[in-house]
């Protein structure tokens, strides 16, 4: 101590680390097992609501408009063609987990007979700044000896990441925007 | 208007069980609609929703805006969440109806423990310098506690083990319950130490469930339900975080609480307290007040049944069913959070 009080060590910030790892296991819910297992036989189902007829890809198990619970009875197959509603181009930064290096397209696609987007496909076929809303792709499916069930999880509605590819351009006329303007997200 | 014209008008809970292969939205979807179709209410007039949950027991970050999918997301609610247990997700509600605009709330607690280590998971809620890091876990702080209690005299192992008899035993006529029947104080004595002084019995179990309850106030109760578990008071108090800084055998904030509610030690036809490790219901006991031969727990408490998240609503409904139902006329509910009954949360009911 200074005569005056003060502290005359140097002022240093503690750190201190605290890595934590916390383990969580489950079964896949008896939905998204019936789920994966028609997306490694080149199918995609969803759940279509006995209520408003809104189809939700994969099935939640019941309909969040209406409040009511769906079932296997109301399992419908989807198209493995739709429509991209929106997208952006992501320019990865080095944080941790990233391994993404170069820009790439985190695009929503609006499957044909779904009212629920899949999140996060990767378009290709057209270059980045050919990307648009409206446009037609369709899935470019893994063979069906390299396709899994790891991409999907009871947290991530909606990933086939590990059964398809990407989606590619169909080369078909843009979708009319009043068709998918309502199923944006 | 006053704080004491709201009450219970509608409730439900799922079973509580080991692990649910359903998503908790989906364990939350039937429960919802069976409450608001007990109180008669059409889920587009309920006024406010509020619920407890957390996002760390389901793995999921934002795991709580999916849940409040089994409220309805389409037209836009007015909502609230709290990453506690459902009766403080209730107090919140209670609160807001206070404001007097608003006649009905909808609430509900949800927890699904399976996917989770409880152990590995519940030690970050300690603090994040000393208790974290050393990944202490509940059972292991709870056998301190128990120590603690043994050490002051209070109480013994045997007294332990009767808590966990009387509950198991309560816990027979519920079908809702996850560990019940009949056991012998000598046999669960014989049984060897997980975390001494605790036994396995003395530990909750790890459980999913769900649970969700109907508000509404003044004339609208009354409108909605024959005999509504008018709630008296409501209050919750919480203490020093770290448990080296207070006397582990008592429980202040659980007397302070019961204070406030205007709970001043009159007769209760039924208790119910979340007393998760069998010494905790000897203090919550004592804190409280309550008579031996009162009726602590008829449903078993969270010793036979323990969604985390939904444990402390399941102890208000527990209460306000027999309010409803007729067959209590006054009694009291008790809710705890974070560790060793750190947070206490104490609701006085009435029927009319």
């Amino acid at each position: 101590m200074s005569p005056t009080g003060e502290s005359t060590s140097p002022k240093e910030n503690l750190v201190m680390e605290h890595l934590v790892s916390l383990t969580y296991s489950e079964e896949l819910t008896p939905i998204l097992e019936r789920y994966v297992d028609a997306l490694i036989d080149g199918r995609i189902v969803g759940h279509k609501c006995p209520s408003c007829g809104r189809v939700y890809v994969p099935g939640k198990g019941y309909c969040p408009i209406c409040v009511v619970p769906t079932s296997e009875a109301d399992e419908v197959e989807v198209g493995d063609h739709g429509t991209v509603t929106g997208f952006t181009i992501v320019t990865p930064v080095a944080y941790y987990g990233q391994t993404e290096t170069e820009p790439f397209v985190y695009a929503s696609v609006l499957l044909d007979g779904s009212d629920s987007n899949l999140g996060g496909q990767d378009i290709v076929g057209v270059p980045h700044d050919q990307v648009r809303s409206g446009m037609r792709v369709r899935a470019v499916w893994k063979p069906k000896d390299r396709r899994s069930g790891s991409g999907v999880s009871n947290r991530g509605w909606g990933s086939v990441s590990s059964v398809i590819d990407a989606f590619e351009w169909t080369g078909e006329p843009d979708m009319d925007r009043a068709k998918y303007e309502e199923h944006i997200f | 208007m006053a704080a004491t014209d709201i009450a219970v008008v509608g409730y439900a809970q799922t079973p509580s069980v080991r692990k649910a292969r359903e998503s908790e939205v989906q364990l939350l979807v039937p429960i919802v609609s069976k409450a608001l179709e007990r109180a008669g209410l059409d889920r587009r007039e309920v006024g406010f929703t509020c619920a407890g949950s957390c996002d760390y027991l389901t793995g999921g970050p934002f795991a709580f805006v999916s849940n409040l999918e089994a409220a309805g997301a389409w037209p836009p609610i007015s909502e609230s969440h709290v990453e506690m247990d459902g009766a403080w997700a209730l107090y919140e509600a209670w609160v807001r109806l206070q404001h007097g605009d608003i006649d009905t709330a909808l609430v509900f607690g949800s927890g699904k423990s399976s996917p989770s280590k409880p152990d590995e998971m519940w030690a970050q809620q300690l603090d994040p310098y000393y208790l974290a890091p050393l990944g202490v876990d509940p059972a292991s702080l709870a056998g301190i506690q128990a120590r603690a209690l043994l050490d002051s005299g209070k109480a013994t192992e045997r007294d332990f083990a009767e808590v966990v008899v009387r509950n198991r035993h309560n816990a027979k006529d519920n079908p809702n319950a996850q560990v019940s029947g009949d056991s012998s104080v000598d046999a669960l004595l014989a049984a060897p130490y997980v975390r001494a002084p605790l036994r396995k019995h003395d530990l909750p179990p790890i459980s999913d469930g769900a649970v969700a309850v109907v508000l509404a106030r003044g004339d609208r109760a009354r409108a909605l339900c024959e005999r509504p578990a008018w709630i008296r008071g409501l209050d919750h108090r919480i203490e020093v975080h770290q448990p080296g800084m207070r006397d582990l055998t008592t429980s202040t904030s659980t007397t302070l609480a019961a204070r406030k509610a205007g709970f001043d030690g009159g007769p209760l036809d039924v208790i119910e307290l979340s007393s998760t490790f069998s010494p905790q219901e000897l203090i919550l006991r004592e804190a409280l007040g309550i008579d031996a031969d009162a009726n602590v727990n008829p449903s078993g408490g969270a010793l036979a049944a323990n969604p985390v998240m939904a444990t402390g609503l399941i102890r208000i409904v527990e209460v306000a069913q027999r309010i409803v139902e007729g067959n209590a006329r006054r009694g009291l509910a008790h809710a705890t959070g974070g560790q060793l009954l750190q947070h206490n949360l104490v609701c006085l009911m009435e029927g009319d």
